[in-house]
């Protein structure tokens, strides 16, 4: 495992300043509802507004409406929009994995259709992943499609998608055939698809986000299939590298520490100001480490082992933030406190679990590392 | 310029293979018992190890800071028993002050405040100095000026760190010294010494992890090796993060103190280095069970020295203290900053 050491060039901390200004204009203080990372707000016009700028798809190749730029540049944006809880509901997933898999993995109208219009943040992908019998255990799904004529019929359950209600497309993983691994494809589902029923599972702080979503009968064309029939868990685990190694996985509570940066509690100072260094160390490092991994996917290196290993460490980090700021908040926060980094500080105490749970769990993460560590 | 050009790479050949064959388990007990050997330290110096960083013209070896700090990382790899660290630090000072730097083994007084100096006489005690014993000068820092002292001249009380390496008291009255004016202020010095430990630190921190995944695969109990066990997996997993994060953070603020002014990556990565080298010597024990904290078992090298830099040039809580006073009012800002240090 060798990361190499980097910093941003001039012309990416000018990239860096200019997302800043534009954030600052479009969302000033109290115009928005500030969310924890990628677990945000639902804002579709917003995302308009940054496809317009260029700023999703960024790293899409050019000649299907993305911004042929690198990971790099795409790490910076995000880091903007994260910092200031920017409302991202609407594009994260497309921007963050499905539009790589399908510029990776997709045809050539496939790219066509969808990858200018993720870019123009007209699309909300969803992912289809975890089903009731089928979580750390990905492989065990069997949400099966049947190659009936030219179309797929797909029937089973989905679940834990965040997103899916709002969402225009969903891109899932379903059985074609009994082999485990090679019995896997991924498939692009319209969401207005007959016989697909999205139902909101209420989260522990109340949102509706979280949903279950069922096929029954449902139809799609063998032209919505991502990927050779059997490829699909090669491209899922592919998906998930570009889910783990990001800033999103250490930034959650960003917005909140911002805040208490800016007005500490104040009971004990001294221990407050050393709590605050020690999470500004950590973030310095942890934003080191995913600008060396964004480094390494630009030199057209796959830094799985890389990815996993920052995400067990990162958010592990992130929910010791939560306990460091509420322990000099003199009391319980409260979800319901007109003060909207109470709020927030609040939703991060009841939601924070869920952040070494997504994407894969902590315990196999270690699994994915251990096994690089012992394989010789 | 984002890719920084790392070490040397014959450099760093060199300094694996010299170290990983001179310093056995037994030759660094042997300098535990002993104190600094004369022939070891002129082995090392007659490679050119011992002045890496110094240019020619002040009598050093030539080379980046980032040439020393792969030698100061190596220095924890192997746990070497020798002040190299020290005599980086101590012939930076000398450079500073555009002098040539004295051969022979250099300790540097971490806390010159007991010291006080009278045109060239030099009175006070200073204490916790790594390798006062054996050092050729030892050197001070007192309100810039860089003041090289001759150990014999000096009363030298004996002490020694948690690695049983030398870290001694000394008293002296009315003692003729050197003094060299430097544009060199203690928070400089300290920043130097703080980079240079926590290269030590990832140094031992990759070999902690790298002897426990080792005897993780050996050692067999229930009939399997334990490293099978998730629950042992974990500990060395903890390790392999801690080790990558610590070194990229040390080559990161070390290419940020080429640039420029670099206490904020410097203050940062000593902070994080020091709390990772608290996780990884847990860790790394754990993994191993009774046989790691028996002497006969390398293990202890790396753990005693893991804990004897991390109290060196900036505790953890002395680090967060000043990283936190200076990122009141936003961390953002300090996390992404590029060549700014923000106060800190």
């Amino acid at each position: 495992m060798r990361l190499r050491a980097t910093d941003l060039s001039a012309d990416e901390v000018g990239l860096r300043d200019e997302v800043r200004a534009f954030l600052a204009a479009r969302l000033p203080a109290g115009s928005y509802p500030i969310g924890l990372g990628f677990a945000a707000e639902v804002d579709a016009a917003f995302s308009r507004d940054l496809g317009s700028r260029g700023w999703l798809g960024m790293a899409l190749p050019k000649e299907y409406g993305g911004g042929g730029r690198s990971a790099v540049e795409r790490l910076i944006v995000v880091e903007e929009l994260l910092a200031v809880g920017a409302p991202v509901g609407w594009h994260w997933v497309a921007d963050r994995q499905s539009g790589p898999n399908i510029a990776a993995n997709g045809t050539v109208e496939q790219k066509q259709h969808f990858l200018p219009r993720i870019a123009g943040g007209e699309l909300s992908f969803a992912i289809g992943m975890s089903e009731p019998e089928a979580g750390s255990d990905l492989a065990s799904v069997r949400t099966g499609a049947v190659k009936v004529g030219d179309s797929w019929l797909i029937n089973g359950t989905k679940i834990w998608t965040s997103g899916a209600a709002e969402a225009t497309h969903l891109l899932g993983l379903f059985r074609t055939s009994e082999d485990r691994y090679r019995g896997l494809t991924q498939f692009i589902v319209d969401r207005s698809t007959e016989g697909l029923t999205v139902s909101p599972i209420p989260f522990i702080d109340g949102t509706r986000h979280f949903c279950e979503v069922s096929f029954t009968d449902v139809v799609v064309p063998d032209s919505m299939r991502l990927g050779e029939v059997g490829a699909g868990w090669g491209q899922n685990t592919a998906e998930l590298v570009l889910e783990r190694g990001g800033v999103d996985r250490w930034m959650s509570l960003m917005p909140v520490l911002q805040h208490w940066a800016a007005h500490p509690h104040g009971r004990v100072d001294a221990w407050e100001q050393t709590d605050l260094g020690s999470v500004a160390a950590r973030c310095w490092a942890f934003h080191g480490l995913s600008l060396s991994i964004a480094r390494a996917v630009d030199r057209g290196e796959s830094p799985t082992v890389e990815a996993a290993l920052a995400k067990e460490m990162a958010t592990r980090f992130e929910q010791e933030c939560i306990d460091i700021v509420c322990r000099h908040y003199g009391r319980t926060p409260e979800l319901t406190s007109s003060d909207p980094y109470e709020s927030l500080l609040a939703r991060a105490l009841l939601t924070g679990p869920s952040w070494t749970i997504r994407g894969g769990t902590t315990e196999i993460l270690r699994n994915i590392i251990s096994k690089a560590l012992i394989r010789p | 310029m984002t890719n920084h050009s790392g070490p040397d790479t014959d450099l760093l050949a060199l300094v694996e293979d010299y170290f990983s064959k001179t310093f056995s388990a037994d030759v660094i007990a042997d300098a535990e018992q002993h104190g600094l050997s004369p022939q070891l330290w002129a082995s090392t110096e007659e490679l050119g190890l011992t002045l890496i960083g110094i240019n020619e013209q002040h009598g050093g070896s030539g080379g980046s800071l980032l040439d020393l700090l792969a030698v100061a990382e190596g220095t924890g790899r192997h746990a070497v028993p020798l002040p190299v660290a020290e005599t980086g630090l101590a012939s930076w000072l000398f450079a500073c002050a555009d002098v040539e730097v004295p051969t022979g083994p250099l300790a540097v007084v971490p806390d010159a405040s007991g010291l006080s100096l009278t045109g060239n006489r030099l009175s006070g005690r200073a204490t916790h100095i790594p390798w006062a014993r054996g050092a050729r000068r030892v050197v001070a820092l007192l309100n810039g000026r860089v003041v090289s002292i001759d150990p014999a001249r000096l009363h030298i009380t004996a002490g020694s760190d948690l690695a049983g390496m030398p870290r001694d008291t000394v008293n002296g009255a009315d003692v003729e010294v050197d003094v060299y004016e430097s544009g060199v202020d203690a928070d400089d010095m300290l920043l130097r010494g703080a980079l240079l430990r926590a290269a030590q630190i990832a140094g031992a921190i990759s070999a902690a992890f790298e002897l426990t995944n080792r005897y993780v695969k050996q050692r067999v109990q229930f009939g399997k090796p334990i490293g099978t066990f998730q629950s042992v997996q974990a500990h060395v997993v903890e390790l392999a993060e801690v080790s990558a994060l610590t070194t990229l953070c040390v080559e990161r603020a070390g290419a940020a103190a080429l640039r420029g002014p670099a206490s904020l990556e410097i203050a940062a990565t000593k902070s994080v280095a020091n709390r990772n080298a608290r996780l990884a010597s847990r860790a790394a024990h754990q993994a191993h069970g009774a046989i790691g904290m028996t002497r006969e078992y390398p293990l202890q090298l790396l753990t005693r020295r893991l804990h004897t830099w991390r109290g060196d040039f900036g505790d953890e809580t002395a680090l967060n203290l000043r990283l936190g006073v200076a990122a009141a009012g936003g961390i953002a800002a300090a996390v992404t900053s590029v060549g700014s240090t923000l106060g800190v």
